[in-house]
């Protein structure tokens, strides 16, 4: 391979190419869906605090800076 | 008990049925009691790879409404004894699946069989979710381009949230096989290496599957290109089957074997 990378290198490098939009692109998507259970989180959650009080909606966020994963709820309520 | 070993990709035609046929046939032919299904309602397809769909009369369906039973409807396969295939349903309603049903029938058939080997549909819809929550094992079938390491990808990251075995705090094992490599498009730098594809998914590899126009002729024919043993996939296939029984297979160097630059340059 190397041999080819030094003699092509770099006027054929889609293969890089594609690993660097596929890198991008997952790290985007990954965040996405890194908390799978966000849909039912939302619709259980909802559930209890309509025993409570009028809900208008809920917004559930994961968020993770180094160390600390987070899950930021806000809840917005009928007035 | 046996093992649920579930064949799946995300996007289609990356050789899911191929895949799931051909080890299905090594398992076999290794000696363990292999049952393939189908799991793909409405296109089924590994009939046709494995050479058994003039002999399907019950399918997958009719098992799970009650409509036959279960011996009525597996299909043995002549040349691999030890080989049994339950066809998918061709209906058009591909919510016939009840996810009750589906546990009953995988219940039972772990009590027969050694392995079951489930060929997962494309896609991450119910069909999907079916083969996927009974798993003990997934294999992830990707080809070395974008759209389908994506998919690979995105299925990778909801195999845990769909599975019983994850919920009850059990790994669900996963491990990537990668289809169609061209090794000399590899070494020109214009495909994806095995490497990036590895580096990309974070899996353990399983098998490499060299690009081998043997397996259009084979499909062609209904004979799993497994029987032909002077092909690449054919060993790669063998080598799979071996991993997954646990033996220690070293992956095969297809940048020496596989075509002129390899010769020359490799």
């Amino acid at each position: 391979m190397t041999l080819f990378e030094r003699i092509f290198g770099k006027k054929e490098a889609s293969a890089s190419k594609a690993k660097d939009r596929l890198t991008i692109m997952l790290a985007h998507e990954r965040a996405d869906c890194a908390v799978p259970y966000l849909d039912d989180l939302k619709r259980d959650l909802l559930e209890v605090i309509k025993k409570y009080t009028q809900v208008r909606d809920i917004h559930v966020k994961s968020e993770n800076n180094q160390n600390v994963d987070m899950l930021e709820i806000e809840i917005q309520l009928d007035k | 008990m046996g093992e649920i070993i579930t064949v799946t990709s995300g996007k289609g035609g990356v050789g899911k049925s191929t895949l799931s046929a051909n080890l299905a046939v090594g398992l076999a032919q290794a000696g363990k009691k292999v049952v393939a299904i189908d799991f793909d309602i409405g296109l089924r397809n590994l009939d046709m790879i494995l050479g058994l769909e003039n002999r399907i009369v019950y399918d997958v369906v009719d098992v799970m409404e009650g409509r036959c039973n279960l011996s009525q409807a597996l299909i043995n396969d002549k040349r691999a004894k030890n080989l049994y295939f339950l066809p998918a349903s061709q209906t058009s309603d591909k919510n016939i699946l009840d996810r009750d049903k589906v546990e009953k029938l995988l219940e039972e058939l772990k009590k027969e069989f050694d392995v079951v080997i489930l060929d997962s549909p494309a896609g991450i819809e119910s069909g999907f979710e079916h083969s996927i929550f009974l798993a003990d094992r997934a294999l992830i079938v990707s080809t070395p381009d974008v759209s389908a390491v994506r998919d690979a990808d995105r299925v990778i990251g909801i195999i845990d949230a769909k599975s019983e075995k994850a919920k009850a705090g059990q790994e669900v094992q996963k491990h990537v096989v990668i289809n169609r490599i061209k090794q000399d498009m590899v070494d020109k730098g214009n495909m994806l290496s095995v490497e990036d594809v590895l580096s990309i998914l974070a899996l353990p590899l399983i098998g490499i599957v060299p690009e081998d126009e043997n397996i259009i002729t084979s499909t062609n024919e209904g004979e799993p290109i497994y029987y032909n043993e002077k092909s690449s996939a054919s060993k790669a296939y063998k080598n799979i089957a071996k991993r997954v029984l646990g033996e220690d297979v070293p992956f095969m160097d297809i940048s020496v074997k596989k075509g002129f630059f390899g010769r020359i340059f490799g």
